[in-house]
């Protein structure tokens, strides 16, 4: 064969071997499971049975009959919708004031505040349990302390405001994460771009508006749209400080998930609920970018 | 035997079309420099000669072999990048030892390699260091050690001097033209800049969108370029381009007018004015030193100055000479470029009616084809 | 000059206040390790009255150690599966022109999307079904396959950035793309190797849901499995919960501590 045609099938030969782990990997343990849990999603079956009996769209008509689904799903909405709040509101003002509000001691700001990133989300879990806890408790005593009363049934206990309990716990853990990251984003604006801006006037307020604001803009969408994903994907917080309970009250697409499939063994009816939620992610996905790139 | 042979070369970058039929041959020896303006394909070429891209058809062969399917380093060619491209990782003696090292020579040969190239290029003190503690020159000399060491039968240069201040370019000309008369190797440059394609080459190659236009010694494309891209290419300040108009034709002579101007020409017999007819819109043109505001023979365009540039040792005056304008030019003002060679002071808008001798007129058709070539160059 | 000292002071109350918020969750964390479940119960906001490590041994000996080791042998065999596989991929990936392999590209990036808890099911039939339950080398696996799209696209960025002339001029020395790779890419793809390895360490080792649903058996569960196993072991003898969780969180928190600077340049790696 032609040196040509051998160099050439050199090269590719390389390229497929360096390409090959990574492209297995990912095959085999992601989209393998992706596309069985869409086959599967049509069935029923149980957890050892390999008896596989056909129910059409049965399962996801079960889903959308099913209270406890929406529950699920409106928990899922509140989360997304209150860490990207709180975790990107609060980390972007945090980082704006590290950035250029204030001059001493960012870095032991930075640290202390991006802590709780690197902190296992059981140990978060399990940290926030006893503070929630209504006889041991460091919540109860502050609130006794200050002459309120502390809910009857339990910060945690309380179907009313357990889920916003948990979205108290998930800012803690990850608003030093969108710090860091808007941060980041915030460092990177050229000074000079600053300078120019108030030599023409803008200073303050309209110099945050006009240069950081869009400087970050890409910054911000990513991190939108990692606490969507996330919000989406939460399961340790709940599974570890309520079990979804009290009464399915903190159920998120997750547990409910692990619920069905593992604790009471309605795989296929499980696998309709996980193909429910990635269509749920990919859309909010597609949506996010969308709104993102017309900016 | 020519050491580098280019024929047919062909290369597309999907709808691109980078190196239409390229050919051409290079003497052992020769120090050859390819200029043009952006995207013209001498860096294409280069790279294509290097191994660096490849191509769709046609063949390149040095030394007689034909590599224009072989590995970069199977060409017996070396490189010196614009950016340099020294491994950060490496110090100055590794880096320049390093292609030896892959081909597993024995570490003595590797040092008396490197000792020679650093000592030919007055780096030896550098040995030790490593790049990003070397300035844009001495990382250019390390550059061209790393070359060296192997030996190569053809040297590329890759723009090497753009990155360098103005000073140090001029000093680095200087060297590379010492280092090719010691060393005799075949060099290819590549450039934007044609004062370095004037100052260092054997022979000029000018190319436009993937063809070349001329080739030849640099004073031949000075004073006889083939058409009017390469005529513009060459000297600085530019070459003083304005449209004219064929009034009469004879067999070797050549009358326009411009605007309300008569000029006429005559040709010689390597010369012809065949397929030019009365009517023809055609461009004159005439380097800036040999245009003077002393009167006399020749073409004389009334005009006042706008612009003086005082070099100490000579004078740039530009002077806008009303309804005619220059075409073509860098600046896009219209101006025409005058350089005398002594020191002059011009108040703005003093008159200063250019006057261009007769034989210094150049005279392209409406392709850009060179019909009649100045006789004199000042 | 007083309104802009009065401005600061404020911002700086502002981030102090948050900064205390963080802090003092993780201050009872490990106070509470300290104290017994009677002090806690008469006085939670109070100090512990000595250093008192009866929580501290009894957490410890539900096996803690074992844990440890576990989680570690997880994480390095992970993280190292993770940068290699993924480091060598997005260089293919980002040298390449072939539109098929950009679409291998895509397939990768896409795969980001799939949440592990979307196909919990098949995982652990794909898993059980291969006879690897409870085994670590299977969770390094599913693991690995799961890191691998976030660090292929930081590697993929990172190498689109990489002086391509440095590869050029080693191909002119005579490397093989081999040696291009071993001898000039990989000794100064270090920042990126670093930041990958620091990110997904951190992830895998805080990783509760598959490690919750491949590892069953006491023997080989990692930390997190390790530390909910004290919350069923003692309920509410919250002093040894939480000398628990003090003991598996020090090492992270001295480490970030430490190398904080590393952690910070990964995210910002990220961003992009």
């Amino acid at each position: 064969m032609s040196l040509k045609t051998s160099r050439n099938l050199r090269n590719a030969g390389l390229n497929g071997a360096l390409l090959a782990p990574a492209l297995t990997l990912v095959l085999v343990f992601v989209l393998l499971p992706a596309a069985i849990t869409f086959v599967g999603s049509f069935f029923s079956f149980g957890i050892t049975s390999s008896a596989w009996t056909w129910a059409g769209m049965g399962n996801y008509t079960r889903a959308f009959a099913d209270p406890i689904f929406w529950v699920a799903l409106k928990n899922n909405l509140i989360i997304i919708f209150g860490s990207i709040l709180s975790q990107v509101g609060l980390g972007a003002i945090i980082a704006a004031i590290l950035d250029r509000g204030i001059k001493r001691g960012t870095t032991a700001y930075r640290t202390i505040i991006f802590m709780p990133v690197v902190i296992s989300s059981v140990a978060v879990s399990l940290i926030w349990m006893l503070i929630y806890d209504p006889n041991v408790g460091s919540l109860n005593a502050l609130v006794k302390a200050i002459g309120l009363t502390p809910p009857k049934l339990g910060w945690l206990g309380d179907p009313s405001i357990s889920i916003w309990m948990v979205l108290v716990t998930a800012a803690w853990a990850n608003v030093g994460f969108q710090m860091v990251l808007i941060l980041a984003g915030l460092q990177a604006i050229p000074r000079e771009l600053y300078e120019a801006a108030a030599l023409d006037g803008a200073k303050g307020l309209k110099a945050f508006w006009h240069i950081t604001l869009p400087g970050i803009r890409n910054i911000l969408i990513v991190g939108v749209l990692i606490t969507t994903i996330g919000g989406l994907k939460v399961f340790d917080l709940i599974f570890v400080m309520t079990g979804g309970g009290p009464a399915n009250a903190t159920q998120v697409m997750g547990t409910y998930i692990y619920l069905q499939a593992f604790n009471l063994g309605n795989m296929g009816y499980a696998n309709a609920l996980s193909i429910i939620l990635l269509l749920i992610a990919l859309l909010m996905g597609v949506a996010q970018l969308k709104l993102s790139r017309r900016g | 035997m020519p050491s580098l042979q280019i024929t047919n070369l062909e290369k597309h970058y999907q709808s691109f079309h980078a190196l239409k039929a390229i050919s051409l041959d290079i003497e052992d020896g020769e120090f050859v420099v390819m200029v043009g303006p952006s995207g013209c394909g001498k860096s294409t070429l280069l790279r294509s000669i290097a191994g660096l891209e490849t191509v769709d058809s046609g063949t390149i062969t040095i030394k007689g072999r034909d590599v224009t399917h072989q590995e970069p380093s199977d060409r017996g060619v070396a490189m010196v990048f614009q950016n340099y491209a020294l491994y950060p990782h490496m110090t100055v003696a590794q880096n320049m030892g390093f292609n030896l090292q892959i081909a597993g020579r024995p570490k003595a040969e590797i040092s008396a390699a490197v000792e020679r190239a650093a000592k030919i290029l007055r780096i030896t003190d550098h040995l030790h260091k490593f790049p990003k503690a070397l300035s844009g020159g001495q990382k250019q000399r390390v550059a061209i050690g790393r070359a060296i060491t192997r030996s190569p039968d053809v040297f590329l240069f890759d723009e090497p001097l753009s990155n360098l201040d103005a000073a140090l370019r001029t000093q680095m000309r200087v060297e590379l033209g010492r280092l090719h008369a010691e060393l005799g190797t075949t060099m290819i440059y590549v450039t934007h800049d044609q004062v370095e394609a004037m100052t260092m080459a054997d022979r000029i190659v000018v190319m436009r969108d993937g063809i070349i236009e001329q080739v030849g010694s640099p004073l031949d494309l000075y004073n006889r370029p083939a058409n009017q891209f390469v005529a513009g290419f060459l000297g600085s300040p530019r070459m003083n381009f304005l449209s004219a108009t064929v009034t009469a034709i004879a067999d070797a002579a050549v009358t326009l007018k411009i605007d309300a101007i008569a000029a006429s020409m005559t040709l010689s017999t390597d010369e012809t004015s065949a397929g030019l007819a009365v009517g023809d819109v055609v461009r004159l043109g005439f380097r800036p030193e040999t245009a003077h505001r002393n009167g006399g023979d020749g073409l004389t365009l009334p005009a006042r100055v706008r612009v003086v540039e005082s070099l100490g040792r000579e004078t740039l005056v530009y002077a806008d000479a009303g309804d005619i304008r220059s075409i073509d030019s860098e600046s896009q003002d219209g101006f025409f470029a005058v350089h005398q060679s002594e020191q002059l002071r011009f108040d703005y808008d003093a008159p200063f009616d250019i006057t261009v001798p007769a034989d210094a007129l150049y005279l392209f058709d409406a392709s850009g084809k060179t019909r009649r070539y100045a006789r004199r160059s000042a | 000059m007083k309104r802009f000292r009065a401005v600061s002071i404020g911002l700086h109350l502002f981030v102090s206040v948050w900064a205390l918020f963080v802090l003092a969750p993780v201050l009872w964390m490990v106070m509470a390790g300290f104290r017994n479940r009677l002090e806690l119960f008469k006085d939670p906001l109070g100090l512990p009255t000595g250093l008192n490590f009866d929580a501290f041994v009894r957490a410890w000996n539900t096996g803690i150690a074992n844990f440890i080791l576990n989680s570690v042998f997880v994480t390095v065999i992970s993280v190292i599966l993770i940068v290699v596989t993924s480091g060598i991929a997005a260089y293919v990936l980002a040298r390449s022109e072939s539109k098929a392999l950009k679409l291998i590209y895509v397939l990768i990036v896409a795969s980001f999307a799939v949440p592990s808890q979307s196909v919990l099911v098949p995982l652990y039939q794909i898993i059980s079904g291969a006879g690897l339950l409870n085994s670590l080398f299977a969770i390094v696996l599913p693991y690995a396959a799961y890191g691998i799209p976030f660090t292929t696209v930081l590697f993929y960025a990172f190498f689109l950035e990489f002086p391509r002339e440095l590869e050029e001029a080693a191909r002119l020395d005579g490397c093989s793309r081999l040696q291009v790779i071993t001898r000039i890419v990989l000794p100064l793809s270090g920042s990126a190797i670093a930041s990958a390895a620091i990110f997904q360490a951190v992830f895998i080792w805080n990783e509760f849901l598959l490690a919750l649903l491949l590892l069953t058996d006491t023997s080989i569960k990692t930390l997190p499995l390790g530390m909910l196993n004290l919350r069923g072991q003692f309920s509410s003898d919250w002093p040894a919960i939480m000398a628990g969780v003090t003991i598996v969180t020090a090492p992270m928190l001295i480490l970030f501590i430490l190398a904080q600077r590393y952690f910070v340049r990964s995210l910002a790696g990220l961003g992009k």
